[in-house]
């Protein structure tokens, strides 16, 4: 196991490297010139060469490559003269736009789509699995007619008008929820403010999860219910809940696992329509704005930072893959 | 200035001008002036303003250059050499003593300009204001690889001779020296004199920009200070995040010190990065009665705002400082009777339909200058309503007229018109796809063929390089105050900042710049008036560019808020007269 965990890291170090290379090359072959988006209407061909210069651009992409990945390392340092500051490491550079350090970026908007991601997930296994199960269970009957309603309607509609319509009808005509464009607070300094400020961004992505899941938790369920090891199960007089718990869900959600795994890693890339729709500062958000602006350091930090999160999730996927299912085998 | 989709369109730097103002023309400003609370303005409660962007352009006094924004930290926390006064109507556009004690006295022909500081002003750590403070937040500007975005002017203006100053931050011993010349100290540190290249009879309305405002040296931390700059006005920021800006009361600002300021609120948050329909929905179902949309409307929420009487006291729609067009590469579009044909070819009416028609969109362009600019405006009678030729639709019988007569007077041009194709240089928008249409329909009515480079990012840095510019360029222009010493040298002269006819081998340059010149000295009012008027008119005849329309914007805010009017040389509602019922 432990080799086996070793190896995976490896492989994800090299998949990083190369994640990071493919990225930083890909943005030396934009069309446009990174220093001439740096000075607006004031940019004269004599500033850009000087931004060119203060930004590192000036130096071969080998170079530019190199102060990069050594950054995260070690730091960097930027600017001359009494102007001249340090991006402490891990350092993934600095955005001139923001005026900020790129990990201290990161460092903020990160708990807030940790934060929004986890609570969703939460909640669309919960629904997803919980009427997945029950429309599997009680099949063809009204409520199996309710979960493909929900199912219908879920799959169907953009988090952008599911969130829209949970915060014009929910908030802003009924104020059944309050309206809350607060800064984000932590669930360890205030858990009731927590909750309130990431339970209709949750609502609104779980919506959208948890049709899905309800659909494939159905699908996989009454497949299983068929296998001949069911048929066993029964046969030996065991309870219906035993037989469901032990025996069919074990095998029919294992492979959720890695659709959840997943969808979760992308999540964590960033919720872009629900963190713009209920202003939350989160990654996706942030993501949004740096591409809008150009603003390289901020689109490479947080590539590289989604293909970090997917390659780990592979990972803690593959590892729960073998807890879950006993035919897998690792080592 | 409002993010709506006219400023899209323009993209952020050529919006990226103060206002405009002046005697204005009070037929243009219907409904400007929301109405007052008649109990009059109370102090207390939290001012919320409701922003779409993820953060302002800059916070930064030596960075910033949009009038909203200039505006808004100007009312709050950054204070000036003068400022203009935060009343209704064309009284708005008048300059008063802020942190100095005049508005300015010139001398030697407006090449010389002194201001003494008023006394008990102070920082927000209670550091008294000083002449070096005044002149360091000077120096900052000429960091042009730091000290991004803000008004060039002081780069221009000022004598260094012919040493180019690269700002404190770098050693630049002979440039320190050359600027320590340009602009010096009294012994009693109160008064500062910018000794200039030229003279600049309006040099002081500069003074209402932060690029001369006063920064302390030791807090000066160069990019970053641009999170979180010193106070000196009647609050300071005590949040900036990526959610909020949160202004506090400066417990060191003295009302004794400020003739303008009446602060209001406590409190004064900012809301950053909300969707705009999120924004619109907020103000329509009445849930934050303490906000202001700092932006404003979606176009497809207007009639929500302006039909419904709910908002009639709630709302304005006014007249914006800027004047759209697109200007002509002459160099290389050097034949007149073309550009001529291609004004006149243009379906102006339609593009205005799209835009909201009159009442939302705005009108027709008569020049170059905006009518906001009343005392130097006046239509051209060479271009829009009032000239002999303009049709809304378009006058098609006129255009082919030219067309035919440019087949003959420039038919390597002709043949590049109709056979080649012209390249319009436009900034991405969303309203691109539809207007587009519109136009390369108009313009094939006469046989010109348009093609469109759309650049999604950097695009004046783009336009504004002579290798890159294409045939025609889109843009906007606001006047940086009132006077459009600020406009048609800008936009005109090879010295301008935002050139972007590349005019100079035309005919008529020549006579044009040397009119300028005599303009720019021009400490009359009224005859220097007259001479914009006359430039323009110029610049009309020449086609130096396709003038298309002066626009509009709109502005909401919750019914517990009480003071709000347009203040006329900012473009934008008078902030710091906002309080909450």
């Amino acid at each position: 196991m432990i080799n086996y965990i070793s190896r995976r890291l490896l492989y994800a170090a090299v998949i990083l490297l190369l994640v990071s290379m493919a990225v930083y090359a890909i943005f030396q072959f934009l069309p446009f010139d990174p220093a001439a988006l740096t000075c607006g209407k004031n940019c004269r061909p004599n500033l850009i060469a000087a931004n060119r210069v203060r930004l590192g651009f000036d130096k071969p992409l080998w170079e530019q490559y190199w102060l990069f990945l050594s950054g995260i390392f070690v730091g960097r340092d930027y600017g001359v003269g009494s102007a001249a500051f340090t991006c402490p490491a891990p350092s993934l550079g600095y955005s001139f736009r923001q005026n900020a350090c790129v990990t201290d970026l990161i460092q903020q908007a990160l708990p807030v789509t940790l934060s929004l991601a986890i609570g969703a997930l939460i909640l669309w296994l919960i629904v997803g699995i919980g009427l997945g199960i029950l429309a599997a269970r009680f099949k063809d009957s009204p409520i199996d007619t309710g979960s493909t309603i929900f199912v219908l309607i879920g799959t169907s509609l953009p988090t952008f008008v599911t969130g829209l319509l949970l915060l014009i009808y929910l908030t802003l005509k009924n104020n059944i929820i309050p309206l809350n464009f607060d800064a984000y607070v932590s669930v360890f300094d205030n858990p009731s403010k927590f909750f309130m400020y990431f339970l209709l961004p949750w609502i609104t992505l779980a919506f959208a999860f948890s049709a899905i899941y309800t659909r494939y938790t159905r699908s996989a369920v009454i497949e299983t219910s068929g296998e001949d090891y069911i048929r066993t199960a029964w046969a030996k007089g065991l309870k219906s809940n035993v037989v469901l718990r032990k025996h069919t869900l074990r095998a029919a959600l294992a492979p959720l696992t890695t659709l959840a795994g997943l969808d979760f890693a992308g999540l964590l890339g960033g919720a872009i329509l629900t963190e713009t729709i209920f202003n939350l500062p989160g990654l996706g958000r942030m993501s949004l704005k740096a591409v809008n602006d150009f603003d390289l350091p901020v689109v490479l930090a947080t590539t590289l930072l989604a293909a970090t999160i997917v390659v780990v999730m592979n990972l803690i996927v593959d590892l729960l893959y073998a807890v879950l299912d006993p035919r897998v085998r690792v080592g | 200035m409002s993010k709506l989709s006219q400023s899209k369109r323009f993209g952020r730097a050529a919006i990226a001008t103060s206002v405009a103002a002046g005697l204005v023309v009070s037929g243009l400003m219907s409904s400007s002036i929301g109405t007052a609370n008649a109990a009059g303005p109370k102090t207390g409660g939290t001012l919320i303003l409701l922003e779409h962007t993820p953060k302002l352009d800059h916070l930064d006094p030596s960075r910033i250059y949009t009038g909203r924004d200039l505006a808004f930290e100007n009312s709050f926390f950054i204070r000036t050499l003068v400022a203009y006064t935060p009343v209704p109507g064309a009284a708005g556009a008048g300059l008063v003593a802020d942190l100095a004690t005049n508005t300015g006295v010139p001398s030697n022909e407006a090449k010389t300009w002194k201001f003494t500081l008023r006394p008990g002003t102070t920082f927000e750590d209670g550091a008294k204001i000083t002449c070096a403070d005044v002149k360091y937040g000077v120096s900052r500007v000429f960091a042009t690889d730091i000290i991004t975005d803000g008004p060039a002017y002081l780069q221009q203006w000022l004598d260094l001779g012919k040493v180019e100053y690269k700002g404190p931050y770098a050693k630049d011993t002979a440039g320190q020296a050359a600027f320590d010349k340009a602009v010096t100290c009294s012994a009693d540190n109160r008064t500062i004199t910018f000794n200039l290249n030229k003279s600049v009879a309006d040099f002081n309305y500069l003074g209402t920009y932060g690029v001369i405002s006063p920064i302390q040296a030791k807090l000066d931390k160069g990019d970053a200070y641009d999170l979180r700059p010193q106070a000196t006005g009647p609050y300071k920021i005590a949040e900036n995040t990526t959610n909020q800006l949160k202004l506090v009361r400066n417990k060191k600002w003295s009302k004794a010190s400020d003739p303008i300021r009446t602060p209001y609120p406590d409190e004064v948050i900012m809301k950053f990065g909300l969707d705009e329909q999120v924004i619109d929905q907020v103000f329509l179902n009445d849930t934050m009665w303490n906000a202001v949309n700092f932006g404003g409307p979606l176009p497809a929420n207007k009639d929500a705002f302006f039909q419904d009487d709910k908002f009639k006291d709630r709302r304005i729609n006014t007249s914006d400082p800027y004047s759209r067009y697109l200007a002509f590469n002459v160099k290389k579009m050097p034949c007149l009777e073309i550009r001529q044909a291609m004004y006149l070819s243009r379906n102006s009416k339609a593009i205005l339909d799209y835009a909201g028609g009159s009442f939302f969109g705005g009108t027709y362009s008569t020049g170059s200058i905006s009518p906001l600019l009343g005392l130097d405006y006046t239509p051209t009678k060479v271009v829009g309503p009032g000239s002999a030729d303009f049709v809304a639709t378009g006058n098609v019988v006129k255009a082919q007229e030219l067309m035919d007569k440019a087949k003959t007077s420039c038919p390597a041009d002709h043949k590049k018109a109709t056979v080649d194709g012209l390249v319009i240089d436009v900034s991405q928008s969303s309203t691109l796809q539809d207007t587009i249409p519109i136009n390369t329909a108009a313009w094939a009515r006469v046989g010109i063929k348009v093609t469109y480079n759309i650049i999604k990012s950097g695009y004046y840095s783009t336009v504004l390089n002579p290798a890159k510019q294409n045939d025609l360029s889109n843009s906007g222009w606001g006047a940086d105050w009132a006077n459009a010493s600020t406009v048609i040298p800008e936009l005109f002269t090879l010295e301008g900042g935002f050139n972007l006819s590349q005019n100079g081998d035309d005919p008529a340059y020549k006579e044009f710049k040397a009119a300028v010149d005599v303009a720019m000295k021009t400490t009359d009012r009224a005859k220097q008036a007259a001479m914009w008027k006359a430039l323009d008119k110029t610049a009309m005849e020449r086609m130096w560019i396709l003038p298309t329309n002066y626009g509009k914007s709109q502005y909401i805010w919750g019914k517990g808020v009480g003071g709000a009017f347009f203040w006329q040389p900012q473009g934008t509602l008078a902030w710091g007269k906002l309080y909450i019922k």
